[in-house]
């Protein structure tokens, strides 16, 4: 899944596609502590107590990141990061 | 099922459990859910792609003991995330229709394709080489959902009212932006 997320990140032009493989990337992550820390002997909590930061963390992420694509979309007109080239000098 | 790796924690469950087709089918429920949500033409099905991708993921975390942790993924990602993301689509909706505009260039889908297959054969590596030291056997003792509340609240206080700070932050943030005059 991190894979699929890094293709998605490098390849799609679209900025909602890549928020969603940003989305992708952290599940991903999330997965790897609640696998790891059950097997951790003894069981121990932590590692759901990590995800469970990072879930809310990811919300918020993309609470923001949909904030900003709404206002480059109303800026813009468009979303289509190759032509959010403004900054570029 | 060579992407089978990627899913983290994926080798752990076929040490562990005999041929287990919960397993096998969470793991492609969840892994074809994220490529058609990068792949799919309309961007509302990548949507809806993404939320079946979720909820595999819960079924992992029900698979792994944490059912606390599924209720949180459904009720934030399931049920949040990607209503948030449906409402942003359907606001630009002019631009997301215009899919053809998304397709990668040749030379940049090669790159991606190699760099998601440099990953998964280092993350299999990685796991192939760490199989033999894993512990076979997971505990028996599943975690209490119990345990959770006292460990967030007592052992990690700081990491806590930090996220609180930050939600707000987050919140007040995403508002004043949507509501930015040009």
């Amino acid at each position: 899944m991190l894979g699929i997320g890094l293709y998605g990140l490098s390849v799609k032009k679209n900025a909602i596609r890549i928020l969603f493989a940003i989305e992708i990337i952290v599940n991903a992550a999330n997965l790897n502590f609640a696998a790891f820390t059950r097997y951790m002997n003894p069981p121990q909590v932590s590692g759901q107590v990590i995800v469970f930061y990072s879930i809310a963390a990811a919300a918020m992420e993309a609470a923001v990141g949909l904030a900003l694509i709404l206002v480059a979309f109303r800026l813009n007109s468009t979303i289509d990061v190759r032509r959010l080239n403004k900054l570029k000098g | 099922m060579v992407f089978c790796q990627l899913g983290g924690g994926c080798e752990l469950p076929l040490i562990s459990i005999p041929p287990d087709l919960t397993f096998i089918v969470l793991a492609a429920v969840t892994i074809i859910g994220s490529i058609m949500a990068l792949q799919a033409k309309e961007l509302i099905y990548g949507a809806v792609a993404l939320a079946v991708s979720f909820i595999g993921i819960a079924g992992f975390f029900v698979f792994l003991d944490a059912p606390y942790l599924a209720m949180l993924q459904i009720a934030i990602y399931v049920g949040a995330i990607v209503v948030l993301i449906l409402f942003t689509i359907m606001l630009v909706r002019r631009e997301a229709t215009d899919e053809l505009t998304d397709r990668p260039e040749r030379g940049e889908g090669a790159v991606g394709v190699w760099l998601a297959g440099l990953i998964a054969v280092a993350i299999s590596g990685v796991a192939a080489l760490a199989g033999p030291n894993l512990p076979a056997e997971p505990q028996p003792a599943s975690l209490p959902i119990s345990d959770l509340g006292p460990t967030l609240a007592l052992q990690y206080p700081i990491p806590l009212i930090i996220l609180a700070l930050l939600m707000s932050a987050a919140l007040l943030g995403a508002m004043a932006l949507a509501k930015l005059e040009k």
